[in-house]
C-alpha cells in the first residue's frame, strides 16, 4: 500500500513542472504561438534555479532567476518570431542549441571544474497541517513542495482569465482570427509577445523544478525532453487547460512509475530501458489515438497587417 | 529578371556571410569571460586549419554526417513537413551498422560487406521514418511530435542493446567489440581520418537535388510543401507522399550510422555524436533546405566543430567545448535574422524600382 501511495505522490510531483510547462504553452497557442523554444526555457530555468539557490543561499532567489532567464529567451523568441515573423519550429531549434550551449558554459565560467558536484538543498516537503493527516489523500495531495500547492491555484486561474475575462477573450480571438482582433482594436502581436513572456516566466519555474524542487544540482541533461512533452502535452489536452492537467498526470504518473521501476532495476522481462522509454512511447501512442483536435486556427501563423 | 536574381544572391551570400561573423564575434566575446583572448585562440585555430592537412581533412570528417541528417531535415521541409527525429534514425542506423559488420566481416570481401552495411542502415533509418510518415498519413498524427519522441524511444532501445546482446566480449562497458579492419570504410587522403563516405554524402546531395528538381516525383513533394490543398484537387495521394518523403528521409539519417561506425568510431559507444541531429536542422536552415546548399554549410558546421576541438586542447587555454552549441546556435539565429534582413532589402529594391519606373 505505502509502495502505491508512494508512486502517486511521486507522480503528482513529476506532473508539477510539466503543468507549469504545458498550461503557459496553452495559453500561447491559444494566441497563435507555439513556444518551440520551451525546452530550452525548461533548460535555463533548471540552470537559473540551481545558480540562484546556490549563489545567494535561498531557493526563492533561485526561482526568481530562473523566471528571470526564462523571460529574456522567451523575449527574444518573440522578436524574431513576432516581430521578424520567422519560422517558429526553426527559430525555437537554434535557441534550444545555443540555451543548451549557454548553461554549460556559464556553468564553467561560474563555477570552473569542480572536483564534486556542486549540491543545493532541495525544496523541503511541506506537510499541511489536517489535510496531511487524511488518509491515502494527504499524504498523495498535501506532502508536496511549495511549487506544488502554487499550481494547485494557477490551475483555476489560467481557466478564469481564459475563458472569463474579456483577457482571455483577446488572446483565444488572436488565435482564431487575428484581423478581427485587430479591426476590434487588440494589437495582436502585443497579445502574442504577452503570452509568450508568460510562457517563459512560468518555463522558468518548471524548469527550476528540476534542480531546486527534484535533483537538488544541475546536469546539462537534467531537462532530457520534458519540454517537449509538456509542449505535447498542450496539443493532446486539445489545447485546453483542463486537458492539459489530465495530460499532466497521466504523464506525471509514467514517470514515477518509471523512476520506482529503474529503483528495482527492471521487472521481469521489461529492461530498464523501457521504462525509462515510456513517457515518450506514452506521447506517441496518444498522439495517434487522439481524435478531433481543435487546433487555433492561426496557430504558428505570423500577422501581418494588411497594407502595413 | 536576370538582374534581380543576381542582386538576390548577391543579397544572400552578403547577408549569410556577415550573420556567420556575428555568431563568431558573440561566441569570441563569451570567451573573454574566461580571460581567453578570442582573436589569439580564434586566428591559431584557423592558422592551423588552413596548414595542418590532418585538421583541414577533420573538417570534411565531421561534415560528412551532418550532410546526411541536414538532407534528412531539409527533404521532409520541402513537403512542409517535419522530421525532427533524424538523431533517433541516426541512432538506428548505427545499430545496424554496428550489428551487420561484427556478423558479417571476414565472411564476405569488403566492398560487398560495406554495400550490405549500408543497405541495412538505410532500411533500418528509413522503415522508422516510414513509420512517422505512415502514422501521419493513416492517423493524422502530429508527425513533429512523433518523430521527436522516437528520438528518445530509440536511444532508449540502443542503450539496451548496448547493455545486452551488442555488449563487447570483456563484458566490462556498454559497448561494442570493435570493427575488424575489413569492415572499414577506405580512408581516400593518406595520413588523415577522411574517407569515403564523404564523397558519398557529397553524391547523394547531388542525387537529392536531381531528384527533388528533376523528377515527377519530387515535383509532387515539392508541391505538398506549396499548397497541399492544390496538390489533392490535382489528384495526387498526399497520404503516400507523407510515407515515401520520410521513408527517404529516414533512410537519409541512418546512412549517417554507416559513415560514423564503419569510417570514424569503428565501433558503437554510448552518448554517441548526441548533436547531429539538431546539427542537421541549423544547416538546413542556413542552406534554405538546398541539397547543394547543405553539402557548403556541414562543411562551415564541420570546421565549427574542428575549430571548437583544437580551442579545446591548445595548451594553456581551456576552452570549454561547449563553445561549440554557442557558435553554432547563434550562427542559426543570425542567419535567421538574416532572412528577415534580405526581405526587407527585397522590398525596398522593390519599391525603389516602382518609383523609377513611374517617374
Amino acid at each position: 500500500m505505502s509502495v502505491v501511495v508512494g508512486i502517486l505522490a511521486r507522480a503528482l510531483t513529476m506532473s508539477t513542472p510539466l503543468l507549469y510547462g504545458s498550461l503557459s504553452e496553452v495559453v500561447a497557442e491559444r494566441s497563435g504561438m507555439m513556444v518551440t523554444a520551451i525546452e530550452g526555457i525548461f533548460l535555463i530555468g533548471a540552470w537559473g534555479g540551481f545558480v540562484g539557490t546556490y549563489l545567494w543561499g535561498s531557493a526563492l532567489y533561485g526561482i526568481l532567476l530562473a523566471m528571470g532567464l526564462g523571460v529574456v529567451v522567451a523575449a527574444v523568441y518573440a522578436f524574431v518570431t513576432v516581430t521578424m515573423r520567422q519560422h517558429q519550429v526553426v527559430t525555437g531549434t537554434a535557441l534550444n542549441i545555443l540555451v543548451a550551449g549557454l548553461c554549460t558554459y556559464f556553468q564553467r565560467v561560474l563555477f570552473g571544474i569542480p572536483t564534486s558536484p556542486l549540491k543545493i538543498e532541495r525544496l523541503p516537503q511541506l506537510a499541511i497541517p489536517l489535510l496531511s493527516d487524511i488518509p491515502i489523500l494527504g499524504e498523495v495531495f498535501f506532502n508536496q513542495n511549495i511549487l506544488t500547492y502554487i499550481m494547485y491555484a494557477i490551475i483555476p486561474l489560467i481557466y478564469f482569465v481564459l475563458f472569463r475575462t474579456s483577457t482571455g477573450l483577446a488572446i483565444r480571438s488572436t488565435g482564431e482570427n487575428p484581423v478581427a482582433s485587430d479591426v476590434a482594436g487588440i494589437s495582436v502581436n502585443f497579445v502574442r509577445y504577452m503570452t509568450v513572456l508568460f510562457s517563459g516566466l512560468m518555463g522558468g519555474v518548471a524548469g527550476a523544478f528540476y534542480s531546486i524542487g527534484f535533483l537538488g544540482m544541475f546536469t546539462a541533461g537534467i531537462i532530457g525532453g520534458r519540454g517537449w512533452i509538456a509542449f505535447a502535452i498542450c496539443f493532446l489536452g486539445n489545447w485546453h487547460p483542463f486537458g492539459a492537467v489530465v495530460g499532466t498526470l497521466v504523464f506525471g504518473l509514467a514517470e514515477s512509475i518509471s523512476i520506482y521501476m529503474q529503483s528495482l532495476g527492471g521487472a521481469g522481462f521489461l529492461p530498464n530501458e523501457f521504462f525509462i522509454a515510456l513517457p515518450y512511447i506514452l506521447t506517441i501512442v496518444l498522439t495517434v489515438s487522439r481524435r478531433n483536435f481543435k487546433v487555433p486556427a492561426k496557430l504558428g501563423v505570423p500577422y501581418v497587417k494588411e497594407g502595413g | 529578371m536576370g538582374k534581380r536574381i543576381g542582386a538576390s544572391t548577391r543579397d544572400l551570400i552578403i547577408t549569410n556571410f556577415v550573420a556567420i561573423v556575428a555568431g563568431l564575434v558573440l561566441s569570441g566575446l563569451l570567451l573573454l569571460l574566461l580571460d581567453i583572448n578570442p582573436i589569439q585562440v580564434f586566428s591559431s585555430a584557423l592558422t592551423t586549419l588552413f596548414t595542418d592537412r590532418y585538421m583541414a581533412a577533420e573538417v570534411f570528417l565531421k561534415a560528412t554526417p551532418f550532410i546526411f541528417t541536414a538532407l534528412a531535415f531539409a527533404f521532409t521541409y520541402k513537403a512542409n513537413l517535419f522530421n525532427i527525429g533524424a538523431q533517433g534514425q541516426f541512432y538506428l542506423g548505427a545499430v545496424a551498422a554496428v550489428s551487420v559488420s561484427l556478423l558479417l566481416d571476414g565472411k564476405i570481401p569488403t566492398p560487398i560487406l560495406l554495400v550490405v552495411v549500408l543497405a541495412s542502415t538505410l532500411v533500418a533509418g528509413g522503415l522508422m521514418g516510414a513509420g512517422i510518415g505512415f502514422l501521419k498519413a493513416r492517423y493524422n498524427a502530429n508527425e513533429f511530435l512523433t518523430s521527436m519522441m522516437s528520438t528518445y524511444v530509440a536511444l532508449a532501445f540502443m542503450n539496451y542493446l548496448l547493455r545486452t546482446v551488442l555488449k563487447e566480449t570483456k563484458g566490462e562497458y556498454p559497448q561494442t567489440d570493435a570493427l575488424s579492419e575489413a569492415a572499414w570504410i577506405p580512408r581516400i587522403v593518406p595520413g588523415t581520418r577522411l574517407h569515403l563516405g564523404f564523397v558519398i554524402a557529397v553524391v547523394t546531395a547531388i542525387l537529392i537535388w536531381v531528384f527533388l528538381y528533376k523528377t515527377p516525383m519530387g515535383f509532387r513533394i515539392r508541391a505538398i510543401g506549396s499548397n497541399a490543398r492544390a496538390v489533392e484537387l490535382a489528384g495526387i495521394n498526399s497520404r503516400k507522399i507523407f510515407v515515401i518523403a520520410f521513408l527517404i528521409s529516414g533512410a537519409l539519417a541512418g546512412a549517417a550510422g554507416f559513415t560514423e561506425v564503419n569510417g570514424v568510431q569503428r565501433m558503437l559507444i554510448q552518448d554517441f555524436n548526441p548533436d547531429i541531429g539538431s546539427a542537421g536542422i541549423g544547416i538546413a536552415i542556413l542552406a534554405n533546405a538546398n541539397p547543394i546548399g547543405i553539402i557548403f554549410a556541414s562543411i562551415l558546421f564541420g570546421a565549427i566543430s574542428v575549430i571548437g576541438t583544437m580551442m579545446g586542447r591548445m595548451p594553456g587555454i581551456n576552452v570549454p567545448p561547449s563553445i561549440v552549441s554557442i557558435i553554432q546556435g547563434s550562427v542559426m539565429l543570425f542567419v535567421i535574422t538574416a532572412y528577415y534582413v534580405r526581405a526587407i532589402i527585397g522590398i525596398r529594391r522593390d519599391k525603389k524600382r516602382l518609383k523609377r519606373e513611374e517617374a
